[in-house]
């Protein structure tokens, strides 16, 4: 085997076992929202608060949120600061897309319009708090966006139970968005593996 | 004088008796969406609400996936195969379309003038929750093809007060397609029914009838002329019609029995024709083409023009059973009739304006007696009328929305017989609507309405306008 060969071969090898030990460091933080004068536990975002000093790059991938059989898919998306959603339309009748505010600023409201089916309209989140979707003609559909800084973030499931994956040790505060419930606050230290934390969310 | 009592109590009785149709929460549990799906306020239909009725109350694409409902399956869509060797598979709403709508309205009369006999012409200065109605509505489709709608008033004016059926039909999509028509050239309707008019009144948003749609020609002291016919009120019928043109050129032909809701007057039938065409401005032509336009903040109305005619003809056999007056010594004789129009409406973001106008004519006749008491017809000058509104309504806000109507009816024949103090009755009607929810609203409309007579206690009539503002509440679940 010539020198050169060898030593690229060292190296690839060498960076693949680096990448395995960074991998192995990052954790999770998994756990159970419970609720207390909520319906459900379901749809509830839990997400990383923001880190000091720490920023993030937008992510590239663009989530989807639908707009089929006159309802929002998903009802709650929770996607980074900076990331931009692409709307869709799968309904054949008109639907449009707008927010009357962000966490409560009206002058962050935004109205995207009105496009027909199977086409798509972006918008890029550079506010952090909850979106709360709405079409204008049929005003039982809702949606909710929740834009947070940090990558860190899931959505429970119907038990009430989620899990953020890739999360490098450290200390953090976990924090709740819920459609109904007040946000809730813990710290949260993420040293091995899995990291647990489980929480209540009140109306 | 006897005349005029016959016609002012015969408007006054339509008036009153008129049922009206409504918007159907059954739809929006069907489909699990609000009532502004379908309309801008209801009962008015936008767009969307028009494409779904004219479908046969489905959605205009891909019904079944909004269907949050499921139907019931009267045999499985496979039988169509085993068809005529088993039944024709149909299917029921799952769950029963029923819905309910309550109104009340509260009216603040004018003053009459002093000295009004008030046994024989009494009108108080307030009365609260009159008209007062509660009303079943139920609809739906059996199927692909089959849709059907009824819509009874349980009481009107009150506890123990009569109401009636509006409408009740059973109607037939798309007949069109055994001869390979475009979808919905050819539907059937049978039933009873408001005749396919340019401006509906069984589902109109005001509180007050089209002045038009009531008038009844009646000859009174100048002959013989006593139809019933009134063009808003619901016919017995079977009409054929059909939305080609992606909906936008309309006909129907209705053949109806002429005795407004009630059984046959007589044995020949009347016919009623319209068509009308709507032009749709829309820039765009993929928001043309769509059941409704894209506008920078949301689907929306198309921007149009829609023009339409209407004609219906029909012979009033008078001096049988059914009819009044009666002349003894007279076989029946028919008095044919007609009522003719045309229409516009004009819808631009918020504003939509509207105008109608039509004439009536009735052949008339009078009775001469000779001095044996031998009784003979003659020809005598017709009966007609010319009248119409015009309107217009402003959506302020989506939940606020003015309103503005003028109405006129000139009839030399209800003037002779001093229904009014001058030929032509107008009225004007400024009103508003607030949709406090997207199935509860309140209303105000005022009415400065032409001078009608009364009579004094010296046994005079005098005149007055009985001006109005009705005000109420009206909602449905």
């Amino acid at each position: 085997m010539e020198p050169c060969k060898l030593a690229v071969k060292g190296f690839t090898v060498g960076l693949a076992l680096f990448l395995m030990a960074g991998a192995s460091l990052a954790g999770e933080i998994k756990g159970k929202v419970s609720v207390q004068g909520l319906k459900s536990a379901e749809n509830i975002a839990v997400y990383v608060d923001a880190i000091p000093d720490k920023k993030f790059e937008a992510p590239a991938a663009k989530p989807v949120m639908d707009q089929r059989k006159m309802t929002f898919v998903p009802h709650v998306m929770v996607v980074q600061v900076g990331t931009t959603v692409e709307f869709l339309n799968s309904d054949p009748v008109g639907h449009n897309v707008y927010w009357p505010s962000i966490s409560g600023n009206k002058k962050l409201s935004h109205n995207l319009g009105t496009w027909p089916k199977g086409e798509k309209k972006g918008f890029q989140f550079n506010d952090p708090g909850a979106v709360g979707l709405l079409c204008n003609v049929h005003p039982e559909m809702s949606g909710y966006i929740v834009v947070v800084p940090t990558p860190y973030f899931a959505v429970t499931d119907k038990n009430g139970n989620y899990e953020i994956k890739n999360v490098p040790p450290g200390k953090y505060t976990l924090k709740t968005w819920s459609e109904d419930g007040k946000v809730t606050t813990q710290a949260v230290e993420v040293a091995g593996a899995t990291a647990t934390a489980d929480l209540v969310v009140k109306k | 004088m006897l005349a005029s009592i016959l016609v002012i109590l015969g408007l006054a009785s339509l008036l009153v008796m008129v049922p009206r149709g409504h918007a159907i929460p059954a739809f929006s549990r069907k489909y699990q969406t609000s009532c502004t799906t379908c309309h801008s306020n209801f009962p008015e239909l936008n767009d969307f609400g028009e494409a779904f009725k004219k479908n046969g109350f489905k959605f205009p694409k891909d019904d079944e996936t909004f269907v949050k409902q499921e139907p019931v399956l009267l045999g499985s869509k496979a039988q169509k195969e085993a068809f005529p060797e088993a039944v024709y598979p149909g299917e029921i709403p799952g769950a029963l379309p029923i819905a309910f709508r309550y109104s009340g309205t509260f009216a603040v009369n004018a003053s009459q003038p002093s000295g009004v006999n008030q046994t024989a012409s009494f009108i108080p200065r307030t009365d609260i929750f009159q008209p007062n109605t509660f009303t079943i509505i139920s609809a739906g489709s059996f199927g692909q093809n089959l849709s059907f709608w009824i819509d009874d008033d349980i009481s009107t004016g009150g506890s123990g007060g009569m109401g009636g059926l509006g409408d009740g039909y059973l109607k037939y999509n798309d007949l069109g397609r055994f001869f390979h028509l475009p979808l919905n050239s050819l539907n059937v309707r049978f039933g009873q029914f408001e005749l396919d008019l340019p401006f509906t009144q069984a589902r109109t948003i005001y509180l007050s009838d089209f002045d038009v749609y009531d008038q009844m020609n009646v000859a009174g002291a100048t002959g013989t002329t006593n139809n019933p016919f009134a063009l808003g009120t619901p016919q017995r019928a079977i009409e054929f019609g059909g939305y080609p043109n992606n909906g936008n050129f309309a006909w129907s032909v209705a053949v109806t029995n002429g005795g407004n809701d009630g059984p046959a007057l007589r044995s020949n039938k009347d016919v009623y024709f319209r068509a009308s065409y709507k032009f749709n401005l829309e820039r765009d032509r993929e928001s043309r083409a769509a059941i409704q336009a894209a506008g920078p903040t949301g689907p929306r109305d198309h921007t149009s023009i829609r023009l339409g005619g209407f004609f219906y003809h029909g012979r009033n056999v008078q001096n049988i059973a059914s009819t009044l007056p009666l002349f003894s010594g007279l076989g029946s004789f028919s008095e044919p009739f007609y009522r003719a129009g045309g229409d516009l409406r004009f819808k631009y973001r918020h504003l939509e304006l509207f105008a109608l106008g039509m004439v009536g004519h009735d052949d008339n006749h009078l009775v001469l007696t000779d001095t044996t008491g031998a009784q003979t017809l003659v020809k005598a000058p017709a009966i007609t009328y010319t009248g119409g509104f015009a309107g217009t309504n402003y959506w302020v806000f989506p939940w606020l929305i003015g309103t503005m109507r003028y109405d006129f009816v000139n009839s030399p024949t209800d003037f002779f017989n001093g229904v009014s103090k001058d030929r032509t009755r107008n009225r004007f009607s400024p009103g508003f609507q607030v949709l406090v929810r997207a199935n509860i609203k309140i209303l105000g409309e005022y009415s400065y309405t032409w001078e009608s007579p009364v009579t004094n206690v010296s046994g005079n009539t005098v005149f007055y306008r009985p001006n109005s503002f009705l005000t109420g509440i009206d909602y449905v679940f």
